[in-house]
């Protein structure tokens, strides 16, 4: 009985081992699994557009002029024509404040610009008001609470000065401003333009004065001017009947230096108004056959989106222009999905590149500057009296005629990524053509991420086929020579190379960047003559060894051939570094940089690919060693015997018998170096410069995939763009060095079972 | 001559010229760290250089080259110290301008715990405004005796300051979670307990602090006066010295001594000046424990997939995208891991566990962030084919006879396995962690995103409860190359202490490798003799 109920024990015990064994074998393709298939949940966000996530409609009184809402969405304002603001709910909307501009009296708001906190309204009958909208947060109990201002700042008449005027409504209106300075440029009925500035001097004794100047620039307008450059090819001539500006929108950036006329023969007017006093018109070009409806700058004031009466969407930019008399002129950068109706409202975002657009028809656009993508299409079938767009870009506000309020919340967190930005040559500001570029952060809050891998992949492939150029000849040669000629008794180099694999990258990449750099910056001529001093040192090796009575080498006559060149392949390389200065004079004139400079135009970086080409070849040559030694080691002495009882000798018998029958494991070999040079992480960090150019100048450094993910994940927020970015680039690596180890794997599997049979 | 070339054997001397060219490069290498990296603790003899429009300097020769493009012509690189007086480390000296050079006997090097070397003549002691002269021996026990003081104030510094902080943090996050827990009484009694506790560790704070303070002071009191080169005073505080030496007055057996005590120094020491000076006793604990955890993890895996793979695994589809599988595992770059250990690990896991066991302490991370255990975790992963490629051979030289003589004895196969074939196997299951462990000492890629700091505020063992403490970042030796070497403001003249710790890790990585190297060999052979 007990024997019985041992047995049963043994045999349970069996099963699970079994059971266990098996799970943690399969548990490897788990992880390779887990590997893949978490790194690209973290990526697929990236593909998704932008959604709405919630569509809600409120009722005001009327349609208002300016709509605008706090940081979170929780209370909004609208602006009426008649000059009174009313704070609501995002959430029930339900009236919290109303506030009436008393100053106004019976003037009725025509038109508007807002910029940060204030917001600037021109109304009918001449009048500038300067309103100062925020909100505060006040914390009470853990629980947060918005309270909202309003204040009054500044009433001034825009024809105030002289008055000889009848007050004239004030059609559009653009302003900018900080503390010292404000400048506002107003179009009113009568079709004059005007500039209004005020500035506050700060005299020597610290008082302030305030300086206000007014100048009416229609005049300007009105000259005789031919447009400098047109849409629509340089040939046709678009002579316009001169005094005919009928101005559409006005836009001024907040360096309060370039003002931008929309008109309505569909040209655009850049006007200098750096100095208040003679402001000069720069260009003026033909951006739309139709009027201009909508002018709007994106964060950071750079890129300009216009809009016309057909509902075409462009962004134009400042691009240098030799041809242009001031260096610049606007050219057309982006092209977005058109509305089918006059554009009339631009919201741009204060976070990102993104901006929205309305049109009268109703409908509402989301797009993206940079990717050049319209992300999402709303309609609201009614026409659309004010837009605005939330602070985290994570919500847009519209009003219609009818008083409604729409409010849109929606999510989209990775608009700048698109198959187009990450591999595509993009635009940029303040680029003067498509390019591509790799630049994830910058400075400024406006700062436009450049996140194309492009040059990142150039920088891997860069660095590795300078390393297997290195890397390829050696591992190849050192392994047929240690697996056929080399006397047995020196079978220990095999070991040794083995060690030379298991050295830490990191102490490579330390040599390389502080050793070696500096070194072949300073004897690089003599890495010319190098390769040729080598071969001449082998030669007289040869010789030597010839020469040599035969009792001196006793019984090592083959298969030392190794040892015998160390000295003179020392000797070969201590004579060219010696060398390295008198043959730069002789070939290069005294400065081989100069030289480079001069003749090819090139740059001498002093971490360059040749440095890392050749730390990288350290590290890979040892992989392809050791596969490829293996494998010609392996090669069925039958064979090598057959070929050697024919007459071959032993260095036919290696190249035609040897390396034929081994090259699949040698084309392994060099795919698993491939493989390990693609992912070197710090011999390429440590060793270049990491500058992302594309450039195949053996002297200039580059950046690689993997460098970069170590130098930039760690400062890279969570769940953001890069953060998401940078995860694709290990995809890449991953799926890249995945393919290439597979297919090394079958093919040495295929040429195992090959020579099993032999 | 036709024939000769025909024979083939120029290009056999070609092929050999690669296998030349490996050996040189490995070599030279090794040769390379060896001279940089011993050479950082022997003490140089300070040269003082007379130029021609009679400016002196002082300090020690490091580096003699032909000044480029001008025919013999030389110029000395010279390590002048005193970065608080000239701002740079080094200067260079063209041989054309020196009128004279001596080695001055009473020269002394000063280390300093600020600010690198001085090189100077000791000229007197400053004390409650007195001036005295005072000899190189009583210049020693005066820095002896402000040793103490300095671990003294170190002492309250780390351990009793350290305590006390480390008190009040977790009865904080204790109050914290009582008061997020739904208000009673009890709760709140509780709570104000928690509160006076903390009041009380704050007022020995305070005391220690101004025990401190006392402390500092009295450690000002004593001052150095060293003239400098130009003969300039400066004055330099006793407790500002960590050692002063003659190296000109040294003879050869002392000068041993002093190396052993400085290589003592750097490798128990704690770093000094981010990390370029000082000890790196921090970096080799961090990589030692990291190393140790990792094998813990990576073992039983590894050596249960190698068991799957050799023993119970016919040659069926399964098994073979096992293989692949670990075969990728190999190939994949070490980045790769790190990036999937910060998502996997650091945010996904570590997240998880700190929403749910460490919630008060909560928006400041627990787990959430780079630590030892993740760093160790990640490279576990990328260690797995290691273990598993050396326990197959291993396995597969365990030869059929034993196995079949223990099934004839009636065993089931995990018996066989248990009590046979493994413990056979044992030397390169042994071979296979050593080469792993080898593997990850080296590896820095992954951990600098999962774990790796420049410089931890304490270690992950320490005598604070539970002891050992796996979330603490930690420091490591391969990460120290790369962060003195390229990240430290002074890159130039930390360059002999990277050198030194890429000697302790090739040294490290080389030992563990030779020794996996020889346990492999003995057991191929004796297993070649048993076939037999």
């Amino acid at each position: 009985m007990k024997t019985l109920k041992s047995l049963k024990r043994r045999k349970f015990t069996d099963k699970t081992a079994h059971w266990l064994i098996t799970c943690s074998g399969v548990a490897t393709i788990f992880v390779i699994l887990a590997l893949f298939i978490f790194i690209f949940l973290e990526v697929f966000p990236l593909l998704k557009g932008a959604k709405i996530k919630k569509n809600t409609v409120f009722s005001l009184h009327q349609g208002a002029v300016c709509i605008g809402a706090d940081e979170h969405m929780e209370i909004a304002y609208a602006i009426y024509g008649n000059g009174s603001i009313e704070f609501f709910s995002l959430i029930d909307g339900s009236v919290i404040r109303k506030h009436d501009i008393q100053e106004l009296g019976n003037s009725h708001i025509t038109s508007f610009d807002k910029h940060k906190n204030l917001h600037i309204l021109g109304t009918d009958d001449g009048k500038i008001a300067t309103l100062f909208i925020h909100f505060s947060e006040v914390f009470e109990d853990g629980k947060r609470t918005i309270v909202p201002h309003i204040s009054l700042q500044e009433l001034v008449r825009a024809e105030g000065a002289d008055n000889d005027y009848e007050p004239f409504a004030i059609k559009h209106i653009a302003s900018k401003g900080d503390e010292d300075a404000a400048l506002t440029a107003v179009h009113t009925e009568n079709g004059r333009l005007l500039l209004l500035s005020s500035e506050i001097e700060t005299s020597l004794f610290g008082e302030g004065e305030k300086r206000e100047v007014k100048k009416d620039i229609t005049p300007l307008l009105k000259k005789s001017l031919k447009p400098i450059s047109s849409t629509s090819g340089a040939g046709t001539d678009h002579s316009l009947p001169e005094n005919e500006v009928v101005i559409t929108s006005l836009v001024l950036d907040h360096f309060m230096e370039n003002l931008y006329v929309g008109a309505n023969s569909g040209e655009l007017i850049h006007i200098n108004v750096r100095d208040k006093e003679e402001p000069v018109i720069l260009e003026r070009i033909k951006v739309s056959d139709k009027p201009v409806t909508a002018l709007g700058f994106l964060l950071g004031d750079i890129s300009l989106v216009v809009g016309d009466s057909d509902g075409n969407i462009n962004t134009w930019m400042q691009v240098r222009d030799e041809l242009s008399s001031f260096g610049w002129s606007l050219k057309k950068i982006h092209t977005f999905q058109s509305h089918n109706g006059p554009v009339t409202a631009i919201a741009p975002s204060v976070r990102n590149k993104c901006f929205v657009t309305a049109s009268s028809n109703g409908s509402i656009h989301l797009h993206h500057a940079t990717s050049e993508r319209t992300l999402l299409n709303l309609n609201i079938n009614s026409v659309v009296t004010a837009l605005a767009f939330s602070q985290k870009a994570n919500g847009i506000l519209v009003t219609d005629s009818t008083g409604k309020l729409f409010r849109w919340d929606i999510s989209n967190p990775h608009p700048e990524v698109t198959m187009k930005t990450l591999f595509g040559k993009v635009w940029y500001e303040g680029y003067e053509k498509p390019e591509y570029v790799w630049q994830s952060t910058g400075g400024t809050d406006d700062f436009e991420p450049k996140l194309s891998l492009v040059p990142l992949i150039f920088g891997t492939i860069k660095g590795t086929i300078y390393a297997l150029l290195f890397a390829v000849p050696i591992g190849i040669f050192g392994a047929l020579y240690t697996s056929q000629f080399l006397h047995y008794s020196l079978k220990i180099v095999k070991p040794v190379i083995e060690l030379m694999a298991a050295l830490p990258s990191v102490i490579l990449g330390f040599l390389a960047g502080l050793w070696l750099a500096p070194l072949i910056e300073k004897i690089l001529p003599s890495l010319i003559i190098m390769p040729l001093f080598i071969v001449l040192s082998i030669a007289t090796a040869i010789f030597v060894w010839k020469i040599l009575p035969a009792f001196g080498k006793g019984r090592y006559k083959h298969g030392m051939e190794a040892l015998v060149l160390i000295p003179f392949i020392v000797g070969a390389i201590f004579g060219s570094i010696c060398l390295s200065g008198i043959f730069e004079t002789f070939a290069f004139g005294g400065d081989y940089r100069q030289w480079l400079l001069n003749v090819t135009g090139l740059h001498y970086d002093q971490r360059n690919a040749v440095v890392v080409g050749f730390a990288m070849g350290f590290a890979v040559i040892p992989l392809i060693f050791t596969i490829s030694e293996d494998a010609m080691s392996n090669v069925p002495k039958s064979l090598v015997s057959a070929s050697l009882a024919l007459g071959a000798t032993p260095w036919q018998t290696a190249v035609k018998v040897v390396l034929p029958a081994a090259s699949p494991a040698v084309f392994s070999a060099v795919m698993i170096g491939f493989g390990r040079a693609v992912g070197e992480t710090m011999i390429v960090l440590m060793a270049t410069g990491n500058t992302p150019i594309m450039d195949w100048n053996l002297f200039n450094g580059f950046r690689a995939l993997a460098a970069n993910i170590a130098v930039e994940i760690p400062e890279a927020p969570f769940g953001g763009t890069l953060y998401r970015v940078l995860f694709l680039a290990s995809l890449i690596l991953f799926v890249t060095t995945f393919i290439v180890n597979t297919l090394a794997e079958v093919i040495r599997q295929k040429m195992k079972k090959k020579y099993s049979k032999l | 001559m036709k024939n000769f070339f025909k024979s083939g054997n120029p290009y056999v001397w070609l092929t050999a010229s690669a296998l030349t060219i490996c050996l040189l490069m490995i070599c030279g290498l090794v040769m390379l760290i060896m001279i940089k990296g011993l050479g950082m603790f022997w003490p140089h003899k300070i040269v003082s250089i007379c130029l021609k429009d009679n400016v002196v300097v002082l300090g020690e020769l490091v580096k003699r080259e032909s000044v480029p493009y001008e025919e013999d012509a030389y110029r000395s690189k010279l390590k002048v110290g005193n970065r608080d007086v000239y701002g740079l480390d080094f200067k260079w000296i063209n041989d054309d301008d020196i009128a004279s050079m001596d080695y001055p006997l009473s020269a002394i090097t000063i280390e300093r715990r600020e600010w690198g070397n001085m090189y100077g003549f000791l000229e007197g002691l400053r004390k409650d405004n007195k001036t005295e002269v005072v000899g190189m021996d009583e210049a020693r026990e005066l820095v002896k005796e402000s040793k103490m003081l300095y671990e003294r104030i170190r002492h309250i510094e780390k351990k009793e300051i350290g305590d006390i902080n480390h008190l009040i943090e977790k009865n904080r996050i204790k109050l914290r979670s009582l008061i997020m827990q739904l208000p009673s009484e009890k709760l709140q009694k509780k709570a104000d307990r928690v509160k006076e506790k903390i009041e009380a560790l704050e007022k020995t704070y305070s005391e220690k602090e101004a025990l401190l303070t006392e402390l500092y002071t009295e450690a000002r009191k004593k001052e150095f006066i060293i003239r400098l080169a130009d003969d300039s005073e400066k004055v330099l505080p006793v407790f500002q010295v960590v050692r002063m030496y003659t190296p000109n007055n040294m003879h050869i057996v002392s000068k041993m001594g002093f190396y052993v005590s400085k290589l003592w120094e750097y490798v128990s020491g704690e770093p000094r000046e981010a990390n370029t000076e000082g000890g790196i006793f921090p970096a080799i604990f961090g990589t030692v424990m990291m190393v140790f955890i990792m094998s813990i993890a990576v073992v039983p895996l590894g050596v249960l997939t190698a068991i799957y793979l050799k023993e119970y695994a016919s040659d069926n589809f399964l098994s073979r995208i096992v293989r692949i599988a670990v075969n990728n595992l190999a190939g994949v770059p070490s980045i790769v891991f790190g990036v999937f250990g910060l998502g996997f690990f650091i945010y996904f896991i570590g997240g998880s566990v700190d929403k749910i066991f460490f919630s008060e302490a909560l928006p400041t991370p627990t787990y959430g962030t780079g630590g030892i255990l993740w760093a160790s975790l990640t490279l576990a992963l990328l260690t797995v084919p290691v273990v598993v490629v050396a326990t197959e051979e291993a396995l597969s030289s365990v030869p059929r006879a034993i196995r079949e003589g223990s099934y004839a004895l009636g065993t089931t196969k995990f018996e066989t396995l248990w009590k046979v074939v493994l413990p056979q196997a044992t030397p390169g299951i042994l071979t296979g962690t050593i080469l792993a462990m080898a593997r990850a000492a080296g590896e820095v890629a992954p951990l600098m995103i999962t774990g790796v700091v420049k410089l931890a505020p304490s270690l992950p063992i320490d005598h604070h409860f539970p002891f050992i403490h796996l979330e603490r970042k930690f420091m490591h030796l391969g990460f120290h190359i790369y962060d003195v070497g390229f990240q430290s403001p002074n890159v130039e003249a930390a360059i002999p202490m990277v050198y030194t710790t890429t000697l302790v890790l090739v040294f490290t990585v080389l030992t563990l490798n030779i020794v996996a190297i020889v346990i492999r060999n003995k057991l191929r052979k004796k297993y070649k003799t048993s076939l037999v």
